[in-house]
């Protein structure tokens, strides 16, 4: 597990890494709740938006180990490109679910209204995998992380205003709202809006499949780039 | 070799840079349009709701405007580049004030298509385009010296870009735009006298509303900042300028 171990150690030394790893997910929690809109506290609206900010922070290292050529060398090192790849993503993952622990022990302990923490604790860990393969997927067309990331920025805000994270997604125009489905984060709206309205639990476990579906989709996209 | 000479091709970087285009343009452009939709018709105390938001998020991506120059400064000054820009025959302070010139008519051009756009297609209420224009000049002079402060106070560049995000995330968050800010006299001064968002909005506001002893009151906070930002901004590059 040395690619593991060195990916975690990366992900922690950069300052601005640790920016996004450790202090928003934290002032997350103590954001209040609003009275018309979100129904969930507002941090907790937001947190969406941030683990897609992070997803695309921590994979930067892959593709600034592809501009650096490391990914050369490794090739010549005896561990499989696989082992690189599922490494790395698993050393994200772990970082992400940290952060998950984080927000929804910290929105408990604070006293949050987070209705069925433990639920919502699942979403956020499905919608944490599905924003790695997405940001994986997004930096595999890229040759340089500053790029990759600036774009990617302005792909989040419109992302999260369409899939009815930043807005109320009932006001969004019609058309909108049927082109949204095919957002991974109106399938996170959709989950944070069944935890406070409730209903069958199959359309929880529909919507987490989704999530999958997309993460398997998008895993395979990103992984499949040549190293040249 | 006249340094203002250069500006042509400071202005053809700029056109050339897509990605800043991108982000101070076409992403404005996508946001406004989005909420102009969702806004449409939406009333609060007799006030048009698309009005507010519309004039505060073309005069937020000012904030950002001082990033292309920093990026510049930086690259032609604290880099390799460097010596090439100082073997040709011009004053390279003159130089970098150009590059400051050309970010500031870049982000006017920019600001102007976004209030042209938005009175146009959505029948946004400016008040006055001219004085609209006026005071998104100053919002961004006001950025640009405080994009190019973290320049020259940093040492590390990357850790300066962050900063000048946090001056515009920062300015968005204490305006109120991502969600309601406690009634605290702290944050209330700070976004009276310290916050280049919400003093440009209430200039505009008043001038709309025909309050011009307001409008020109929030003129002159912008300017003192201005003035203020720039002496620093001074003192801190002749430090580290080469």
């Amino acid at each position: 597990m040395t690619v593991y171990t060195f990916a975690l150690k990366r992900s922690f030394r950069d300052k601005t890494n640790l920016l996004f790893l450790m202090f928003f997910p934290i002032a997350a929690i103590f954001l209040p709740s609003q009275a018309y809109w979100p129904s969930m506290p507002l941090g907790y609206q937001y947190f969406g938006v941030l683990i897609l900010f992070v997803a695309i922070r921590l994979t930067g290292l892959l593709l600034e180990d592809r501009q650096k050529g490391v990914v050369k060398r490794v090739a010549a090192a005896p561990i499989s490109h696989f082992r690189y790849l599922l490494e790395n993503l698993l050393a994200f993952a772990t970082i992400m679910l940290g952060q998950c622990v984080v927000v929804i022990v910290g929105g408990v302990l604070y006293g949050q209204e987070l209705y069925q923490p433990f639920l919502l604790f699942i979403l956020y860990l499905a919608f944490s995998v599905t924003a790695i393969a997405l940001a994986l997927a997004w930096n595999s067309f890229y040759r340089s992380r500053e790029s990759s990331f600036l774009i990617f920025m302005s792909v989040i805000i419109l992302i999260s205003l369409l899939g009815g994270l930043l807005v109320p997604y009932e006001m969004l125009p019609e058309w909108i709202q049927k082109l949204s489905v095919v957002l991974p984060t109106y399938w996170l709206y959709k989950g944070i809006e069944w935890i406070v309205h409730g209903g069958d639990a199959i359309d929880f476990i529909f919507i987490n499949s989704v999530l999958c579906v997309y993460s398997l989709l998008l895993l395979i996209v990103g992984s499949i780039r040549r190293i040249g | 070799m006249n340094a203002f000479y250069t500006l042509r091709f400071t202005a053809l970087r700029m056109m050339r840079d897509y990605i800043t285009l991108l982000l101070l343009l076409i992403v404005p452009l996508i946001l406004v349009t989005i909420f102009s939709m969702v806004l449409a018709g939406a009333e609060q105390e007799g006030m048009l709701l698309l009005d507010e938001t519309s004039v505060k998020m073309v005069l937020l991506f000012q904030l950002f405007g001082g990033a292309i120059v920093m990026s510049y400064i930086h690259l032609d000054f604290f880099t390799q580049m460097r010596f090439r820009i100082q073997a040709l025959p011009m004053n390279s302070t003159m130089y970098g004030f150009t590059i400051m010139l050309a970010g500031t008519i870049y982000s006017i051009v920019l600001g102007l298509i976004l209030i042209v756009y938005t009175s146009l297609v959505f029948d946004v209420e400016w008040g006055s385009v001219g004085w609209s224009i006026f005071i998104v000049s100053l919002i961004a002079l006001l950025s640009i010296n405080v994009s190019l402060i973290f320049t020259f106070a940093v040492k590390n560049f990357k850790i300066a870009e962050r900063l000048s995000e946090v001056y515009g995330v920062g300015a968005v968050v204490l305006a109120g735009m991502f969600f309601p800010m406690p009634d605290l006299a702290l944050i209330n001064g700070i976004n009276e006298y310290l916050n280049p968002l919400t003093i440009a909005y209430q200039s505009v506001d008043a001038y709309r509303l025909s309050q011009m002893t307001q409008a020109w009151q929030s003129v002159f906070t912008l300017v003192s900042l201005i003035v203020l930002t720039f002496v620093i901004m001074l003192v801190v590059g002749r430090r580290r300028m080469p």
